[in-house]
């Protein structure tokens, strides 16, 4: 293994990430090659965690921007402080000049907001990281539209030109596939699809992210969820269940699953009114048994 | 360094034949990537190659299967690994798929580009294809192979006509919108008060389209016409996913993204992975589990199969009702139904009709068109 996967992998891990060699391979080539890097999978398997703690490893920025259905380019980019525009010019009410100035006034940089892309553009001493989250929420038009961002790393605003990038940022984006994303922005970009973790890393995840756990409770609640998410359901739990599922055992005391606990608790887990149904005729016919983890 | 480019792009080149769509910036970067791995660690490497070559999860296994015979030898000298990712030749033919993986029983599609190639030479006495009423009126089930262009040119009109309806963003409102200060800004620039004020009103959110075509034996008269119908639509009309299913479920989207009907045709044949009979139930079970997100509030999911499940009808009930909960609209198009003497009775049937919205014909381009008026939210 490299020294710099190894590296990153460490840094990871020290900031409280649980990571395993894909993640840090993928990082590791992403930061190497300069290229996007597209992560899918299921919603709370920590995909967004990785931008920040990619930001916190370089020591640098981490500018986010949000996607939603309708995001267009000037929310994302920049837009005009209308409100602050408006109010200079009232002030400015009788100060006479030429209509000419009294716009270049009132169209320049002060007056600019800058919103997360322009924000990554205009960084000046290095480059940030730019976390493009959820992209699959935006439409095609904005897809499109942000490859070509990416490619040049310029923008132009009419009112004041051109601005490109001295330091072009680290992007990430993460997409829970509520849409295919398009083919050209797959690839442009170095992907990293995050599956549920295997019983090992959720286990180390549990121990590293909820104190008070015990290293019993922690293997039995890894093999809870591994036995779980093999049970057909609409709303497969992710890490982020886990960990809540966790803080709640341990605030209970809970220093082991039986039955009883796990039926109280369950509500933390599972979300969906048919997948609790089918976890109790689950356990109603074979037990409760295969939840834990084999003796021994 | 000149050695392991030529390893790459053979690597690439065997990942195209595979359906890999792999691009040459993808190449590239594939070998400014080995630059920054350890060579002799198998898997970095792979874990490296994977992530520059691959884009979706579907393409990992294909991404396996040519990585285990390329990298097959074990060594520990770079250049051991090299020599054996050159000995591979690129020819071989796919390691994962068995000898008789190819022998089916009746499948639809079955030899559907030949047939079409050579002419069967058998008028049938089929109606006149000038008589444009008799022709969307006409069973799908008893055209002949001739009438397929005349077909094809009529469903990708429908289909158009379809995409336009749904495209359509602006609906008239009674009420004004909200300010747009960017706009009233403009505006009023010179008079120094805003007098004119600039309204805008929220974008209409799109709606898109899931289709979930049943391509079973029993189904084979009419789904050559209902694929022609969705590759016209996905064509005309961008926001479409696209799945075919018997007994799993295969997404075709990237598939039918072709421009001739000819040429999808030809690429369907070859991912072609369906069989005689019919689950439909568990197709659209597969379907909720692998694709959770696809559905919401401003879809339309269009079902289009006959009803014939050989699986339990309960199955069908419960995924169909998944479906129902989140999307906008499920509608089943059931070509049968064209058919005045037909009944829903098949179990299958029966348990889906009480969560369908709309239960309508597909059986011939008539039934097809009227879908227009179904098409929205």
């Amino acid at each position: 293994m490299r020294e710099e996967i190894r590296k990153i992998q460490d840094m990871m891990e020290a900031a409280e990430y649980v990571t395993d060699a894909p993640v840090a391979t993928s990082v590791h080539l992403a930061t190497r090659l300069r290229k996007p890097l597209l992560i899918e999978g299921h919603a709370g398997v920590g995909k967004t965690e990785i931008a920040k703690v990619m930001a916190r490893m370089l020591g640098t920025n981490l500018l986010r921007l949000q996607c939603y259905e309708g995001l267009d380019a000037s929310t994302a980019l920049y837009e005009w402080n209308y409100q602050k525009q408006l109010l200079h010019i009232k002030l400015a009410e009788g100060s006479a000049g030429p209509l000419e100035q009294r716009e270049h006034e009132i169209f320049s940089e002060p007056f600019l907001l800058r919103r997360p892309l322009l924000q990554a553009i205009t960084q000046e001493d290095q480059s940030p990281v730019l976390l493009v989250d959820e992209v699959d929420r935006a439409d095609e038009e904005f897809e499109a539209f942000m490859l070509e961002v990416f490619s040049e790393w310029q923008v132009t605003i009419p009112e004041i030109g051109t601005l490109k990038a001295t330091h072009p940022p680290h992007v990430i984006l993460t997409s829970n596939r509520t849409r295919e994303l398009s083919d050209a922005l797959r690839r442009r970009c170095l992907y990293l699809w995050i599956d549920y973790p295997s019983f090992d890393k959720e286990v180390r995840i549990v121990e590293r992210k909820v104190p008070g756990v015990n290293a019993r409770l922690a293997r039995e609640i890894g093999r809870f969820m591994e036995v779980l998410r093999q049970l057909r359901l609409s709303k497969v739990p992710g890490v982020a269940e886990t960990l809540d599922w966790a803080n709640a055992l341990v605030s209970l005391h809970a220093d082991y699953l039986d039955e009883a606990i796990v039926f109280e608790t369950l509500g933390c887990v599972l979300k969906d009114a048919d997948d609790l149904k089918r976890f109790r005729a689950e356990v109603g016919k074979a037990g409760f048994a295969p939840f834990l983890p084999a003796e021994g | 360094m000149r050695d392991l480019r030529a390893a790459v792009v053979r690597f690439a080149t065997a990942l195209r034949r595979d359906a890999l769509p792999v691009t040459v910036v993808q190449v590239t970067d594939a070998v400014r990537a080995l630059e920054h791995l350890d060579l002799g660690d198998r898997h970095e490497v792979y874990l490296g190659l994977r992530a520059v070559f691959v884009t979706r999860p579907e393409e990992i296994p294909v991404f396996d299967r040519w990585f285990d015979a390329f990298w097959r030898v074990q060594a520990d000298e770079v250049v051991d690994v090299m020599a054996g990712l050159m000995s591979v030749p690129v020819e071989a033919e796919s390691p994962a798929l068995p000898a008789g993986a190819q022998q089916r029983d009746t499948l639809a599609l079955e030899g559907w580009g030949e047939e079409e190639a050579a002419d069967t030479g058998e008028p049938l006495g089929v109606p006149g294809l000038s008589d444009r009423e008799a022709v969307m009126t006409q069973d799908f089930s008893s055209f002949g192979p001739d009438q397929l262009d005349e077909v094809l040119r009529l469903t990708l009109q429908i289909a158009r006509r379809l995409a336009r309806r749904l495209s359509r963003r602006r609906r008239p409102a009674a009420r004004r919108g909200r300010i747009d200060l960017r706009r009233t800004f403009r505006a009023n620039l010179s008079r120094g008060d805003l007098l004119e004020l600039r309204f805008r009103r929220r974008k209409q959110r799109k709606v898109r389209l899931v289709l979930l075509c049943d391509v079973s034996g029993s189904m084979d008269l009419y789904s050559r016409f209902l694929l022609q119908f969705l590759f016209a639509l996905q064509r005309a009309f961008g926001r479409v996913e696209t799945f075919t299913f018997s007994t799993k479920l295969t997404r075709v989207t990237d598939h039918l993204r072709t421009r001739s009907y000819r040429h999808m045709l030809r690429r369907l044949t070859e991912v072609r992975d369906w069989s005689g009979g019919t689950r439909i139930g568990e197709s659209l079970g597969q379907f909720n589990r692998e694709w959770p997100n696809l559905v919401d509030r401003r879809t339309i999911t269009i079902v289009l199969s006959d009803g014939w499940d050989t699986g339990e009808p309960d199955v069908l009930a419960t995924e169909l009702l998944r479906i129902k909960r989140r999307a906008g609209r499920v509608i089943w198009l059931n070509p049968l139904l064209g058919n005045p003497s037909y009944e829903p009775l098949t179990r299958g049937m029966a348990a889906a009709l009480p969560l369908v919205d709309v239960f309508a014909a597909a059986h011939n381009l008539a039934a097809l068109r009227s879908l227009a008026g179904k098409l929205s939210l």
